[in-house]
């Protein structure tokens, strides 16, 4: 088993890279691995419960909800979440709040980080 | 280095690309940057598709745009997401994405 | 115990994108990671602005009187501050016609010993092969 961090900071809807990132974690959990993901920026929009799954948007919540019931470790930046008016009774339960650092004691760990920055 | 690189656009705004080198690259075409594998504008091949490189083209991304991959180059391999984690675990040592 | 070189890539304009910031806030972050590693790891970043990401290091910034936000000038003496080596790619400074004396060089004036290095991109592309990991902003 290889680890895997990924850091997402593109909105969910909008950009598709975090429709992206979620099948690349799902695909690696199958393939036996351990996978972290950091939601940054725009990212951590994803966290907010009671997502409306309309057809027309893409849809992270009952995503999120699968990948952590197979182990992913999933955080929100606390700070960037906060700035974007969420609070944590907003958000999906499991969820973990912390600060960047997270992220980097996170990679410290990982055979391999994946960095999807850019919008 | 083996660096694995995500092309995710098919306009790229950042030049680093063209002036990074590695010992060993990949080219992982994803999200619009599958256009790179498919679009031919007055009849050319992306020029990023010159470069000294292993080309890769996302399936799934070919087929939300209406893309198959039966024009797909034979020296660009058409993966799937499982070919992915496998590329980044056993095949480059870093990522980036564009 | 182990070091882990991260090298953080900055390679778009600051402000319209919220990346060139987060790229600085997440290296300078790494001041605090030691409460969640093992005792001995460590993590060391080093920010390397390229291509249009140079810009992000003109010097008397204003976003703060403008917007209200801590600017990217700020955030970069923040960096040197805490002893993260930051690198600017001379060729692409070169390329928009911006001299030592436009950009910010040091945070002499908030007690930073560090100064802005700036490099060929080989140099760049040399830290990035010498990473452990490498972070595209």
């Amino acid at each position: 088993m290889a680890v895997l961090s990924m850091g997402i900071f593109s909105s969910l809807i909008g950009s598709m890279s975090t429709d992206f990132a979620i099948k690349l974690a799902s695909s690696a959990i199958e393939k036996g691995h351990k996978v972290n993901l950091w939601l940054s920026g725009n990212a951590v929009g994803l966290v907010k419960k009671s997502q409306k799954h309309l057809k027309d948007y893409s849809t992270g919540e009952k995503h999120l909800i699968d990948l952590m019931q197979k182990g992913v470790e999933i955080c929100t930046c606390e700070a960037c979440t906060y700035a974007r008016g969420i609070q944590k009774a907003d958000a999906i339960e499991g969820v973990q709040w912390n600060a960047m650092h997270w992220y980097l004691a996170k990679i410290h760990s990982s055979d391999r980080v994946l960095q999807i920055g850019g919008e | 280095m083996k660096l694995a690189v995500f092309v995710s656009d098919y306009r790229l705004n950042v030049d680093t690309l063209d002036r990074l080198t590695s010992a060993k690259l990949g080219i992982i075409l994803v999200q619009n940057g599958v256009y790179h594998a498919t679009l031919k504008e007055n009849g050319k091949p992306s020029s990023l598709l010159g470069k000294n490189a292993d080309y890769y083209v996302l399936m799934d991304d070919l087929e939300t745009r209406g893309l198959g991959s039966a024009t797909i180059d034979d020296n660009i391999k058409v993966i799937s997401y499982g070919d992915i984690v496998d590329l980044i675990f056993n095949e480059y040592e870093k990522t980036a994405w564009l | 115990m182990a070091d882990k070189k991260l090298a953080f890539i900055v390679q778009r304009t600051p402000y319209k994108s919220e990346n060139p910031k987060l790229a600085l806030t997440h290296a300078i972050s790494y001041q605090t990671v030691e409460i969640l590693l093992e005792d001995g790891d460590t993590v060391t970043p080093t920010v390397c602005l390229v291509g249009d990401g140079v810009i992000a290091c003109l010097k008397d910034q204003k976003a703060m009187e403008t917007y209200g936000i801590t600017s990217t000038e700020m955030h970069l003496k923040s960096a040197l501050l805490v002893d993260l080596d930051v690198m600017v790619c001379k060729e692409d400074l070169d390329r928009f016609g911006i001299s030592e004396s436009m950009i910010v060089l040091d945070a002499e004036d908030m007690g930073a010993d560090k100064k802005i290095q700036i490099v060929p991109f080989a140099s760049i592309v040399e830290t990035i092969k010498n990473a452990n990991h490498v972070l595209f902003f």
